[in-house]
């Protein structure tokens, strides 16, 4: 696991694209300092590694694919309708380089 | 010190299905900005993915010609990083579980050594925005989002830019030929990342790699990558080392240009996807994608060989979809007449067609009435010449070849009572011809038919004639 | 005055053309502009009362023909504002109706408001919405909370004012604040309901889920909201939707009903004991057997861990999305398009939102995953497996819903706290075993204390929901607290 500080976790903020304050910051290491000890208990219960990770809720499968027919699409004013910066029908950032 | 290249290719096929991966958006290229925009391929709060079946078949397609193994259970993963041309915040890929998985590939190389180049996985996922880069503004559309696309890694036992350029132009071909995907890697419908490094002849170690990117054509491929591995070894050769980084290929100067260092590999966060549920493919539903595959360039070339083409002959074929599908056509008409058809195509009609800017797609005239066109030449109702120029006519309108023939009154004498009087006639006023044969001089037969042709306007069967003229010096 | 009424009441009253569908509509928004408890973000007044004024003629067979109803605000309306109570949503307008929100407009209900929420249905409190608190219309001294997330849909039909609302739940969202807001709060089994057009919080977790303040109603609802939506959700199952009305015969003979000792032992407030008792006791009367069973202590209390984990984890990357690109606040100064992401996301998401997807973002660390992610998932298995151990001998578990009645806004907030005692954590997190199995899980009143309303839960096997409606149906029916709302303590 990797170790965490404040710096990794102003990083690991940033990679998220967002800042907070340094009071927060600092309540962000408490609840790590919690819920990794808390994880480390789950890590001793009886069994714990002998199971396989569990993404859906029960055994579950599908067959079903959607045939390829292309939907109506959305009208250019609908799908722009809340960007708040457009020029040409496009939405405008700033020049991405890179 | 000598060195081998070791290359690794990635290689993203862009689908041209009717609709997204994952939603109904239509797939269209060229089209106005932001107008084939589905809820979710804007990332709309709630919106939810569901598998378009023909991504799926065209997976197992390419996959089988890959000889891949198959997965018979599809899961997806989400892949998480922010990018301005990325809707969702992540990508739904296939990480930990690939539809398609260990396949190989052939290919031929010029000096006539086969070499087997390994596959480690094919998956499928969906494109990103398109982003137009003005001077000091991005524009960015979202028609390409979620757009389908395969993703095939090779392992990295490709040898030589020649390796490579066989290796993507054969899967070029099979996307092509399999109706996955237009092919266009100057369009960017097919793209190629790869990895290049050297090391010494022998070494099992592997040397530092660099990207390169925006290959935009099969021949870029082996010219890039020469230039990278002569650049790395010129390098490590004179005391330097390689440096991890991206770099891409310049058109210009035909070299490969530094684009940024590699730093700290991203961590994707991959998990799977909660969104899809694993999706269980029947064996009948992957024998079906199989059976139902239109035919590849592979099996298309073994086909055209043993109707009478050549291996170059057959290659040029293959060079182009809609043109062998044409040739198809015609084969199903008369398999005898491939080569006859061939010629045809690769002559005349290829001409006509490059005049007017069209493909074969666009050509008006049915395999049918070709056959009908390379009888009358058969026969001798009509000459070359003649044949040619009923073809021009039949090229604007796909009207019957004999009508037009006659219409033009465009017939070839062959009718040999008729044609035995003029070379009577001929021979007569020619004495010296016959002196000349009798003297063993053969010329004279063809200087007899010339006469004769002029005489006529060349509306005698050439064939005919020669044979009487012969009959008649030999009987003189 | 028809507000305080049930759909079965209402919908009496329509048929028999006593009341319009418009004069309903009419009465609730004039309610809602009233409303003290900060529970409503938009009211859709001009389209609730276009909608009301084309129902003219009553559908018998229809029970939702001319009910107003209000929506959690995390569910896609098309053409009117969307915030799931966060800033930066607060001024996006979807382009498309949650599948829930078509069935709904289909039968003809009316939807009038759409209601506060903790800030992306990620909290429990009620506390945390860009609007501020939500307040339990039991309690006008504003000392206790209503809970979360679905903290306005619960204030709304607690006062009477809709029979129904629309909520979520992926941890106990609805089935928490309908017990602190004396209701029946249902969240069916995963995939029984589209989630389309659910803003999503963690997908394997969230469910679609409802309040309502009977139990037949609640049965009638699902009877509207269930069923297949291959076109947009193909998680949602194609199993053929149930009569579940039909099922409703109070009659619980050879049921076995299971009480968990770990939960039951971990609750602090006497008279929620004394009120497991009195429901055991009217299950028995129904004909059922009720027995304990032990769960395992140290799973129960991994439920809040691993919760927060796999919440988290989903979380981060679901609203990855909310970038201020297509949609969203453009705020500040921007030269390059990580200053667009980072000023939208920056003052757009509360701190405790970002805390919680800087967590989710850490578990999902290629080096942390085994220890932190896949480790929650794992554990999520294991109690899964130990609910369906028990389900497979008994019919129901019975538990509480929390382990006070009222919940005071100083005690705890969603900070991530090793204050908390073991028994605390197992007591008030257990719900959200339904969402790690996906079980149908039904908050029903079983007693009131101090004029505040608290709740058992019921919950069954996968794909019961008959089983869940009936068992609950037969609590309400022992109990007699059906119907409950603010107005009659008024």
């Amino acid at each position: 696991m990797v170790k965490y500080d404040l710096d990794l976790l102003k990083k690991c903020a940033n990679n998220l694209m967002f800042d907070m304050s340094n009071d927060q910051y600092n309540v962000l290491l408490k609840e790590f300092d919690v819920l990794t000890k808390q994880m480390e208990v789950l890590g001793e219960i009886d069994g714990v590694n002998d199971v396989e990770p569990m993404t859906f809720p029960y055994p579950v499968y599908t067959t079903y694919l959607r045939e390829d027919v292309a939907e109506t699409p959305l009208s250019k004013k609908e799908a722009l309708r809340n960007a708040k910066d457009v020029e040409d029908g496009q939405i405008v950032l700033p020049k991405v380089v890179g | 010190m000598n060195f081998e290249a070791v290359i690794g290719i990635e290689i993203h096929v862009e689908m041209k299905t009717n609709s997204k991966s994952f939603s109904g958006g239509p797939v269209k290229f060229g089209q106005e900005p932001n107008t084939l925009v589905a809820p979710l391929d804007m990332a709309f709060p709630g919106t939810m993915p569901i598998l378009n079946k023909q991504v799926v078949i065209n997976a197992i397609r390419v996959s089988n010609a890959l000889n891949m193994t198959i997965d018979h259970e599809l899961w997806f993963d989400r892949k998480n990083y922010f990018y301005s041309d990325l809707p969702k915040g992540f990508q739904i890929t296939q990480d930990k579980r690939p539809i398609g998985s260990n396949g190989s590939l052939t290919v031929k190389l010029s000096d006539g050594r086969l070499k087997t180049i390994e596959i480690e996985r094919l998956h499928i996922e969906e494109d990103t925005c398109k982003q137009l880069h003005l001077d000091d503004i991005t524009l960015v559309d979202y028609n390409r989002a979620g757009t389908p696309l395969i993703e095939i890694v090779s392992r990295p036992n490709i040898r030589s830019g020649e390796e490579a350029m066989k290796y993507v132009e054969t899967i070029r071909q099979i996307v092509v030929f399999a109706g996955v995907s237009d092919g266009k890697m100057e369009e960017g419908s097919m793209r190629c990342d790869v990895n290049v490094s050297v090391r010494p002849f022998g070494s099992d170690k592997f040397g530092t790699k660099v990207e390169v990117k925006n290959l935009n054509s099969v021949a870029n491929v082996r010219t890039a990558i020469d230039y990278e591995v002569e650049r790395q070894t010129k390098l490590i050769l004179s005391g330097g080392a390689v440096e991890q980084e991206t770099r891409r290929f310049d058109e210009k100067t035909q070299t490969t240009i530094m684009m940024r260092k590699k730093t700290d590999a991203v961590d994707y966060k991959y998990f799977t996807e909660p969104n899809i549920l694993p999706i269980r493919l029947s064996d009948e539903f992957i024998q079906n994608a199989i059976d139902t595959c239109p035919e590849l360039a592979s099996s298309k070339q073994e086909r055209y060989t043993s109707n009478g083409l050549s291996d170059e002959e057959a290659d040029q074929m293959l060079q182009n979809l809609l043109m062998a599908d044409y040739l198809d056509e015609c084969i199903k008409v008369n398999p005898k007449h491939t080569k006859l058809f061939w010629n045809w195509i690769t002559g005349e009609a290829t001409a006509f067609l490059n005049k007017k800017f069209q493909s074969f797609d666009k050509f008006k005239v049915t395999p049918d009435n070709l056959e009908k066109l390379i009888n009358m030449v058969e026969n001798g109702t009509l000459s070359m010449k003649m044949a040619r120029q009923v073809f021009e006519v039949m090229c604007e309108e796909n009207k019957d070849a004999e009508q037009i023939a006659s219409d033009l009154g465009l017939k070839q004498d062959s009718n040999e009572d008729e044609i035995k009087k003029i070379v009577e006639a001929t021979v007569d006023e020619f004495p010296q011809a016959v002196v000349d044969f009798k003297a063993g001089k053969d010329r004279a037969v063809g200087f007899i038919v010339g006469q004769i042709m002029k005489k006529t306007k060349g509306k005698v069967n050439p064939q005919i004639a020669s044979k009487l003229v012969l009959e008649a010096l030999k009987s003189r | 005055m028809y507000l305080g009424k049930t759909v079965e009441e209402l919908h009496e009253l329509l048929v028999s053309k006593k009341v319009t569908p418009l004069e309903l509509t009419k009465e609730a928004i004039e309610a809602l502009k009233k409303e003290e408890t900060n529970a409503i973000e938009t009211i859709c007044e001009k389209e609730a009362l276009e909608f009301a004024a084309t129902l003219v003629e009553p559908e018998v067979d229809n029970l939702f023909w001319g009910i107003p109803y209000v929506a959690k605000d995390n569910f896609s309306t098309k053409d009117i504002l969307t915030t799931a109570s966060s800033e930066i949503l607060k001024d996006y307008v979807p382009v498309y109706d949650a599948t829930v929100i078509t069935k709904l407009k289909e039968a003809k209900a009316v939807l009038i408001a759409k209601s506060t929420l903790d800030e992306l249905a990620m909290g429990g409190t009620g506390t945390t919405g860009h609007k501020g608190t939500t307040y339990n219309p039991y309690d006008p001294t504003h000392t206790y909370k209503i809970g979360g997330s679905s903290c306005g849909s619960a204030s709304l039909t607690a006062q009477g004012i809709v029979p129904f609302a629309l909520g979520s739940d992926t941890g106990d969202s609805v089935r928490k604040p309908a017990s602190y807001a004396g209701l029946v709060g249902f969240k069916p089994t995963w995939g029984r309901i589209s989630r389309y057009g659910l803003f999503p919080f963690a997908p394997s977790l969230d469910h679609v889920a409802y309040f309502t303040r009977s139990v037949k109603d609640s049965a009638a609802l699902l009877e509207v909201l269930a069923g297949e939506d291959l076109a947009h959700d193909a998680t949602c199952s194609v199993k053929p939707v149930e009569k579940y009305t039909e099922g409703l015969t109070g009659d619980l003979k050879g049921k076995k009903i299971a009480r968990i000792k770990e939960i039951d032992e971990s609750v602090k407030d006497k008279v929620i004991l004394e009120g497991l008792d009195k429901v055991q006791k009217a299950l028995e009367e129904a004909g059922a057997t009720v027995e304990e069973v032990n769960f395992d202590q140290k799973l129960l209390a991994a439920v809040y861990p691993a919760y927060m984990i796999i919440s988290c984890a989903e979380a981060t990357s679901n609203n990855a999305n909310l970038d201020g690109i297509k949609f969203g606040p453009r705020v500040g100064e921007a030269s390059s398009y990580q200053d667009v992401m980072m000023n939208a996301r920056t003052n757009g998401f509360s701190e405790l939102i970002r805390r919680r997807f800087v967590i989710g973002s850490y578990s999902l660390f290629k080096a942390n995953q085994e220890e932190l992610f896949l480790r929650a998932q794992k554990v999520r298995r294991l109690i899964v497996n130990k609910t369906n151990e028990i389900l497979s001998q008994y019919d129901a578990i019975l538990t509480p819903c929390g382990g006070i009645v009222r919940n005071p806004f100083a005690s705890n907030s969603d900070d991530v706290s090793d204050r908390l005692d073991i028994h605390t954590i197992i007591v008030e997190n257990h719900l959200g075993i339904g969402n790690f199995g996906g079980f149908p899980s039904i908050s029903v009143p079983m007693g009131l204390d101090n004029g505040f309303p608290f709740a058992c839960n019921i919950m069954t096997k996968v794909f019961t929901e008959k089983e869940t409606l009936n068992i609950a149906y037969a609590i309400e029916k022992k109990l007699g607290l059906k119907n409950l709302s603010t107005m009659e303590v008024k």
